[in-house]
């Protein structure tokens, strides 16, 4: 019986010598840290820069199912998701932060993307699909801590030196959020 | 005097009957965080209310289940092999380990993994392990099925069940305003649920999350900044045209109204012409039908029959008492599930109608997605405000202090239609929110369903 997590991405093939690799794998970690900087440092928009007009924003909904059912875990692509976000709602979120009124973020969260586990499992022309590992610590006004992990599997597009996110698909470790809410970008 | 051996001091009718004051428009905060009164609600109110279960095509197949809860009771909500929709609380009748411990799937049985004891889908007792080397063919296990909920109903297709057997059935405990509101679903055809229920957990009393519902007042500035950014239209999410119907046991419809110059023209349209109106941007359709409602859908015809004239221009949101919101454009349902006094875990459900074309699918799924759940333009910004108005009652001064409700108290009439329906047509107010609060004032004084019959507050009529 397979307990896998599903969807697994497969592995595509990732055909570059050795030392291409390295250099790419280096320059896709250091475009995600800063990315998550951006985040951390509350420059939304400066994030959204680096959003390809393409993007597919996801966050499935996962369930407890026993080891039986466990190809149903997670809601698929078209079922009911906690993000399904296109670059038009991507800018609305980004957008409301920046409003005056957006009171789930005034006060603002203070929150530290940690990203890690960092895997390059296909490249494909200018699509490159990365895996990696999000640990989301959020502290709110005097006692608030939240903490959200999740697998992410994201696509990032070479775009001159750097990248634009196409894809970002983020599996939660969680079933029931216990979190006020999801204000914060993953 | 109410006997439970969790609480710490017996509430008697006098003590209850202080805490709203529907006269002055008052609550006392101490509802929002005292124990004892959580132990009583969960007593008095969910283990005797009917809750909803589920929709039927949840667990089309034999075997599916889903689980959910009546209070903190955790109920498997199960098809057995008759295809009957079967409630199991979720304790094994052996020790009291949890049967199921995911929240869907299909099985052929419900084993425990404490001992083995295996249950089928209808509950009973299907086997013991070391029956015969262990207990020695003594335990009669026809006395030790699961516990199932006493009655278990639908309403087109929507489920509900209670622990109480002295409840009325189903159709009697939603009456008039409560069918309307499962109305305002069916209006939309066969439907489906779609795959996935959100959930999340907010640190605020049930109360206030399912008061927020009908309040019509929060929303220009909650949301402001979904409004700014352009998700939702102000006049959307807050006409001045507002109706209110209130029923009996604490169901109530607050919100929006169709009014009836504009339900004439309505009545003019034919079903054709109502779809075809409603498949129009907001600009569009306000050009070729200025004098029409925004509000979504425009009903088809034969929907005034079921729903009544005057219900039929309820486009509110309907609350089925205790927890059960059936939210904007009515394709969605929230649960507010109790979680101790200062915890609400919000489920939201969410359907299609069969009849949508993939278009139609696509906006309102983008719709839905977008609007609520924790990631929601709009309910993100409510859960703070709910977390801090029920903290508020912790602090031993600000306790003293009642909260206010008194928007449109005493200003306005209940009106009964010639059909006999019975609306309040207004402006904002927060009729429906004091009308939760004196309906759960009765359900907490009445020791029983008996007595609640006989003492719960009738539909109001004239001023309120």
């Amino acid at each position: 019986m397979s307990v896998a997590a599903p969807p697994e991405a497969p592995i595509g093939s990732v055909d570059l010598p050795l030392a291409d690799r390295m250099a790419l794998h280096f320059r896709v970690e250091q475009f995600l840290f800063h990315e998550a900087h951006l985040l951390d440092q509350r420059r939304f928009r400066d994030w959204l820069e680096l959003v390809a007009e393409d993007i597919h924003y996801w966050m499935p909904i996962r369930r407890t199912v026993t080891a039986k059912d466990i190809d149903r875990e997670f809601t698929r692509i078209g079922d009911m998701a906690y993000f399904d976000d296109d670059h038009k709602d991507l800018s609305m979120r980004v957008e409301k932060l920046y409003t005056g009124s957006s009171w789930s973020e005034d006060p603002p969260s203070r929150t530290r993307h940690f990203v890690g586990n960092v895997q390059i499992t296909a490249v494909d022309g200018d699509l490159i699909s990365v895996r990696s590992s999000l640990h989301l610590y959020r502290s709110r006004l005097e006692g608030v801590t939240d903490n959200f992990c999740a697998r992410r599997e994201d696509g990032l597009r070479r775009a001159g030196e750097g990248f634009r996110i196409a894809r970002r698909h983020i599996y939660l470790d969680h079933t029931v959020i216990h979190a006020t809410n999801l204000s914060s970008l993953f | 005097m109410s006997t439970d051996a969790r609480r710490g001091r017996p509430l008697g009718r006098e003590e209850i009957g202080g805490w709203f004051d529907g006269e002055k428009g008052l609550i006392d905060k101490t509802i929002y965080v005292d124990p004892d009164i959580y132990e009583l609600e969960l007593e008095r109110v969910f283990a005797r209310g009917w809750n909803f279960m589920c929709h039927e095509s949840h667990i089309p197949e034999v075997g599916d289940y889903f689980t959910n809860y009546i209070g903190e009771d955790q109920v498997i909500v199960v098809r057995d092999e008759n295809r009957a929709i079967q409630v199991l609380l979720n304790t094994c009748s052996h020790r009291g380990n949890a049967l199921c411990r995911a929240e869907m799937g299909n099985t052929k049985s419900f084993q425990c993994t404490y001992h083995g004891w295996t249950f089928g889908l209808d509950g009973k007792l299907q086997a013991v392990p070391g029956g015969a080397n262990f207990y020695r063919d003594k335990l009669d296990t026809a006395q030790w099925a699961l516990r199932k909920a006493a009655k278990v109903e639908q309403y087109k297709g929507f489920y509900f069940a209670t622990l109480d057997p002295d409840a009325p059935s189903l159709h009697d405990y939603l009456g008039e305003v409560g069918r309307i509101g499962i109305d305002q679903m069916a209006v939309h055809g066969e439907l489906v649920a779609i795959d996935g229920v959100q959930k999340n957990v907010i640190d605020c009393n049930w109360k206030i999350a399912v008061d927020n519902l009908y309040d019509w007042y929060h929303v220009n500035f909650s949301h402001r900044s979904a409004m700014r950014v352009g998700f939702v239209s102000a006049s959307v999410m807050q006409p001045m045209q507002q109706m209110v119907m209130l029923g009996e046991y604490g169901h109530a419809i607050g919100g929006p109204g169709v009014s009836p110059a504009q339900q004439e023209v309505l009545d003019g349209l034919s079903d054709e012409e109502r779809t075809r109106l409603d498949s129009l941007s907001f600009e569009e359709r306000a050009k070729l039908a200025p004098r029409i409602s925004e509000r979504r859908p425009i009903r088809p015809t034969h929907m005034k029959e079921v729903m009544g004239p005057v219900g039929m221009r309820a486009m509110g949101h309907p609350n089925i008492f205790p927890n059960l919101w059936i939210s904007t454009r009515a394709l969605q349902l929230s649960l507010r599930l109790p979680r101790g006094p200062l915890k609400t875990e919000v489920w939201w459900f969410t359907f299609m109608p069969k009849s949508y074309s993939l278009d139609q699918r696509r906006a309102m799924m983008r719709f839905m997605t977008h609007s609520f759940g924790p990631a929601g333009l709009l309910e993100q910004d409510d859960g703070e405000n709910w977390t801090y108005s029920t903290r508020a009652a912790l602090g031993r001064v600000a306790r003293r202090r009642p909260q206010n409700l008194q928007m449109g108290l005493g200003q306005d009439e209940v009106r009964e239609d010639p059909s006999g329906q019975r609306s309040i047509e207004t402006r904002v107010n927060e009729h429906a929110q004091r009308w939760h609060y004196r309906c759960w004032t009765d359900w907490l004084q009445a020791e029983s369903w008996d007595e609640l019959k006989r003492t719960r507050t009738p539909s109001p009529t004239g001023r309120i």
